[in-house]
């Protein structure tokens, strides 16, 4: 975040519940971002994010795609990419 | 090479694997292994989950220097240093190296060319004298063809696969020695096929994996040689094992579902998740559930697993746990389960290639049938010869015709 470029976009970040398998990869990809609960799913951490590059691996990664992240104003499905 | 059956010829016939019954689903229930060590069996689908999603139980904690011997029969699953038996931060860290090759959309940019398989198999198929060995032709050589080209080992030869796979999974049927002899040979092969990709990397799964793993810099090199080992039988033998499995029922008991697999790719999808769903890939007599230890203290369906336990997460019970799905799976074939079943497992371990496998399952059993609607076996279910002695049961041959 320098002081010249722009902003860091303001992404959503959602878990597909039956999907998830609780692989916990997510959580290793972006920490700040997504845990796995005591139930053994993942779960976002906050409603916002701006860790473009942590939660796009995070939902590229996961083996169930479970993980998607969305640009939260244009609502354009930044991952996983086909 | 094929497996030894001296010792088993004169045995009793086995029962096909979807005649299988789980008993009624419980709390974990205490008993042993044929170690005589003590294992909580873990039978409900809730509980099967926790099991393997908790990270108070893990796998690293049963080759810990107090852990409990958990088998007679060691093999490719007991080594430390496998994927399957770290966990944590170094498990995830050699996971990421390969989970990019294996995600949904991985896999499927893979789907034509695995159809082209099917349909080059089929055409061998249909061309050959009658009885035709469909595992000879079929469920055996698809599953090779595709991690064979996954992996880019276009001339490997085929013979030493099979001594491999079939050494990689034993329990009685080899001695300790053999298994220990045919793992080395294996480990060396592993050992010169990362180091040649190393050397003159390709557009194949292993040279990105060992590129991966040199940036990371943080996996040793055994653990690349055991990654690359698991992912040669890891990729082809639960898959000829699920098929060789699916199609004893198919072309037996359920043959009456024969057209419907023929009606569409989403219909045989759906079957075949069924089918992975209820029928289990071995007689679990060795392992009773996907192993794991507690490390701490821990609850588990009302039941306290104290520190130190082994415990089994019978994956098997919980997709037949009658609180989750209905009483009989034959009765919904073509409906899509109503919870994701546990066969591929949960948490970090899931397996690495269940898209792989339910793709290869759905084009197989989807073509097979619209290719050849009148094939049958010519020989009685009671009278299939298996292969036994390892973890996992599968026809060691199975004559049809049409």
């Amino acid at each position: 975040m320098s002081a010249t470029g722009p902003e860091p976009a303001e992404l959503v970040v959602t878990v597909d519940r039956a999907r998830c398998a609780g692989t916990g990869l997510c959580a290793a990809s972006a920490p700040a971002d997504l845990q796995v609960g005591p139930d053994g799913k993942a779960h976002p951490r906050h409603e916002r994010s701006t860790a473009l590059a942590a939660v796009v691996e995070a939902a590229e990664l996961c083996p169930m795609e479970a993980i998607a992240v969305h640009h939260a104003t244009t609502g354009e499905l930044l991952a996983p990419q086909w | 090479m094929t497996l030894d059956h001296s010792d088993t010829q004169a045995a009793e016939p086995l029962m096909p694997l979807h005649c299988a019954q789980a008993l009624p689903a419980g709390p974990p229930i205490l008993t042993t292994l044929r170690t005589g060590t003590p294992v909580w069996l873990v039978r409900r689908h809730a509980d099967v989950r926790q099991v393997l999603t908790d990270p108070r139980l893990n796998r690293a904690s049963l080759f810990a220097p107090d852990a409990p011997a958990v088998t007679p029969y060691p093999n490719l699953l007991d080594d430390p240093e496998a994927l399957l038996n770290l966990d944590g931060p170094e498990h995830q860290r050699l996971r990421r190296t390969v989970q990019r090759a294996f995600t949904p959309r991985a896999i499927a940019r893979w789907r034509p060319w695995v159809a082209s398989v099917v349909e080059d198999l089929l055409n061998q198929l249909t061309d050959a004298e009658h009885p035709v060995d469909l595992v000879a032709a079929f469920t055996r050589p698809l599953p090779v063809a595709v991690i064979c080209r996954l992996m880019g080992l276009d001339n490997l030869d085929l013979k030493r696969l099979a001594y491999w796979s079939d050494h990689a999974l034993a329990t009685s049927a080899y001695t300790p020695q053999q298994v220990q002899e045919a793992m080395q040979d294996f480990g060396a092969f592993g050992a010169a096929l990362v180091a040649k990709r190393r050397a003159e990397p390709g557009d194949d799964l292993i040279s990105s994996l060992v590129q991966a793993a040199d940036q990371d810099g943080s996996m040793t090199e055994y653990q690349l040689v055991m990654l690359t080992i698991g992912l040669v039988v890891g990729g082809h033998e639960t898959t000829m094992t699920s098929l060789g499995n699916a199609l004893v029922y198919l072309l037996g008991e359920g043959r009456d579902s024969w057209a419907l697999l023929a009606g569409s790719e989403e219909q045989a999808g759906i079957a075949a998740e069924q089918l992975l769903r209820a029928v289990p890939l071995g007689d679990r007599e060795v392992l009773p559930g996907q192993l794991r230890r507690a490390v701490a203290d821990v609850e588990i369906g009302g039941v306290l697993i104290p520190a130190g336990s082994v415990v089994a997460a019978d994956t098997f019970g919980a997709n037949h746990d009658e609180g989750v799905y209905g009483p009989d799976w034959r009765a919904d074939l073509f409906e899509p389960p109503s919870t994701p079943h546990l066969t591929f497992g949960a948490g970090p371990h899931h397996c690495l290639g269940a898209w792989l496998a339910r793709m290869e399952l759905e084009l197989a059993l989807h073509r097979l049938a619209r290719r050849l609607p009148g094939l049958r076996l010519t020989v009685d279910p009671a009278a299939i010869e298996w292969r036994r002695g390892l973890l996992t049961r599968s026809p060691l041959t199975l004559p049809a015709a049409w």
